[in-house]
């Protein structure tokens, strides 16, 4: 859009990440304005799981992290050779979660993540409803490539969206904003085709 | 030997598990000392055999309650040590493989297919480790064109060169009985490398799962490392890449700068003429990717490259439902100069190919090992 920005519709179908199985569609309109800003979303979608079993689910996971007598904490999530220990399986999709607003807060027409590895989780127990998380999560970044280390502290209530604080460092050796000069001058390389979340 | 998990609820207890483990010189693996057990806090301790029954007898009489976390211990050791004299049908393809079995794998897999295969030396890596690759080939009067394969050009991409072994293994059990196969061995050699990146592989075992690059000290020691697919001569240094040693994609101080690179390049010289397919493997995102990346100019046989290419791809999701885009680099996933594939192709390798193995990024490098099975059979 001249003078605006760049418009962008996108539709996408999503599936569950244990079962594979089909966990709706989404109509999604992104809006980049030429002013450095996050973009503009508005999105919709459809839900194919049944509402009711997404709660039960939620606060199967809510009562069971709730009643820990001590917090859960773990680390490499998953291990090198990929495994995630059952137990923690909850642990690392809550960092997902999380981990996906710190995404799309930082991803731009050029620069996208992924969620490469929980490095270290400590679940903190709070005395109201809330349950609580601190996490370092490793991003990957591309088309840099980079591996981004973000503390993230989550919160999370069933029926409520997770609340997300983070703070991210590149993981190389005192970068500065070496990575970020570099990311500039592929990202000038690129040609501006579809942005490839 | 028995594994017990056991967390004390009261201070009665954590005493009396003291009282054991001291007494009976138990095997704490968590914590590490008697004096660390707490309430609430989780507890490992190996039983030895012999004892098994009485300390869970004592646990009974006491209302400390236990789960036996593993076993068998010794049982458990066996199956993750590798054996001394293990016949390559012991060798477990959907478990990832340090380089130290790799090499030995590769050295039993001519041993037991001498008819068929031969191990040849590439080149030295930057810590001097020596590259091989394997060659199957079916002995015959005509001189037959070359399929090239890599693997682990990346080191953290580790469901590369899992899939170059399950490669080389079904193409060895199979030749003989699968007509599709026994055909192309009599019209095609393969050329297999199952680990190229070797100094960086070993790394991503011993030090950082993450890294990507070589182990070329820079800067006085002080930096590490050239993305090995921005290094080759293709309009190298052009696009999708950085002059920084400390960026994932740096492309080196010039072309073929690494010897790894090197080694690859000064064989393709030699035999390019020979060479019908280039095909280096890579993770993840699901694409088969076609030339170039540091242009979107296509190649003179781009048609026939896409054509092939969406026809594997359509075979690959006839398997398990698993979708694969097909492509230019630089038009479906982002401009990057120097690459292995870009170059094959340029120096006259007709069919140069990347793939990018499962997955879509859930998890990404860190791929959980039963999908191993399924991304090689799919892929295959």
């Amino acid at each position: 859009i001249p003078e605006a920005g760049h418009k962008y519709y996108v539709q996408f179908t999503t599936e569950d990440y244990q079962s594979g199985e089909d966990a709706g569609s989404c109509l999604a309109m992104v809006l980049y304005p030429k002013t450095k800003v996050p973009p503009l979303v508005t999105i919709k979608c459809s839900d194919v799981k049944e509402p009711k079993q997404i709660q039960e689910e939620d606060n199967r996971l809510y009562q069971k992290l709730r009643h820990q007598t001590k917090p859960i904490s773990g680390s490499n999530i998953p291990d090198s050779h990929g495994n995630i220990e059952p137990d923690m399986e909850p642990v690392w999709a809550l960092a997902v979660a999380g981990s996906s607003y710190i995404m799309w807060e930082k991803s731009t027409e050029n620069l996208s993540y992924f969620m490469a590895q929980v490095k270290s989780a400590r679940q903190w127990i709070r005395k109201d409803e809330f349950i609580e998380f601190d996490y370092t999560v490793l991003l990957h970044e591309l088309p840099t490539q980079e591996i981004i280390s973000c503390h993230m502290r989550l919160t999370w209530l069933p029926a409520h969206p997770v609340k997300v604080k983070y703070f991210c460092t590149p993981q190389n050796q005192g970068l500065e904003e070496g990575s970020g000069a570099e990311s500039g001058s592929a990202a000038g390389i690129l040609h501006e085709k579809g942005a490839n979340f | 030997d028995q594994v017990l998990y056991i967390v004390p609820e009261t201070f009665q207890q954590v005493q009396h598990l003291q009282h054991l483990c001291n007494t009976l010189l138990l095997d704490l693996w968590e914590p590490l000392l008697p004096e660390e057990i707490t309430t609430g806090g989780k507890l490992h301790i190996r039983v030895p055999g012999p004892l098994v029954q009485e300390v869970k007898d004592s646990l009974d009489q006491h209302m400390i309650s236990y789960k036996v976390l593993i076993p068998d211990v010794q049982k458990l050791v066996n199956q993750n040590m590798p054996r001394e004299r293990t016949s390559p049908e012991d060798y477990v393809y959907t478990r990832y493989h340090p380089m130290e079995e790799i090499y030995q794998w590769m050295i039993d897999i001519e041993k037991n297919n001498s008819e068929l295969v031969t191990r040849h030396y590439l080149g030295k890596t930057t810590e001097n480790r020596t590259i091989y690759y394997l060659q199957i080939s079916q002995p015959s009067n005509r001189i037959k064109k070359i399929i090239w394969m890599d693997c682990g050009i990346h080191a953290r991409e580790w469901i590369s060169p899992a899939f170059c072994q399950w490669f080389v293994k079904e193409i060895l059990q199979n030749y003989k009985s699968d007509p599709k196969i026994a055909r192309f061995l009599q019209n095609l050699d393969l050329f297999v490398l199952p680990v190229f990146n070797i100094d960086g592989y070993v790394y991503s075992w011993k030090e950082d799962r993450l890294w990507r690059k070589n182990r070329s000290p820079y800067n006085n020691g002080t930096c590490y490392g050239t993305d090995l697919n921005r290094n080759f001569n293709s309009s190298w240094g052009t696009a999708g890449i950085s002059y920084n040693c400390s960026s994932e994609i740096f492309c080196g101080p010039k072309p073929e700068s690494e010897p790894e690179t090197r080694a690859l390049a000064q064989f393709f010289r030699n035999k390019s003429s020979d060479i019908l397919c280039y095909l280096t493997i890579h993770s993840y995102g699901q694409y088969i990717l076609t030339p170039y990346g540091s242009t979107t100019k296509p190649p003179s046989n781009s048609e026939e490259l896409i054509d092939v290419a969406k026809e594997a791809s359509a075979v690959l999701k006839g398997k398990y439902g698993t979708s694969y885009k097909v492509g230019p680099t630089s038009s479906i996933l982002y401009s990057n100069s120097g690459s292995s594939r870009d170059w094959a192709h340029m120096i006259g390798i007709p069919f140069s190919y990347t793939f990018e193995l499962r997955d879509n990024g859930t998890y990404g490098f860190i791929l959980p090992p039963d999908q191993i099975q399924p991304t090689c059979e799919e892929t295959m």
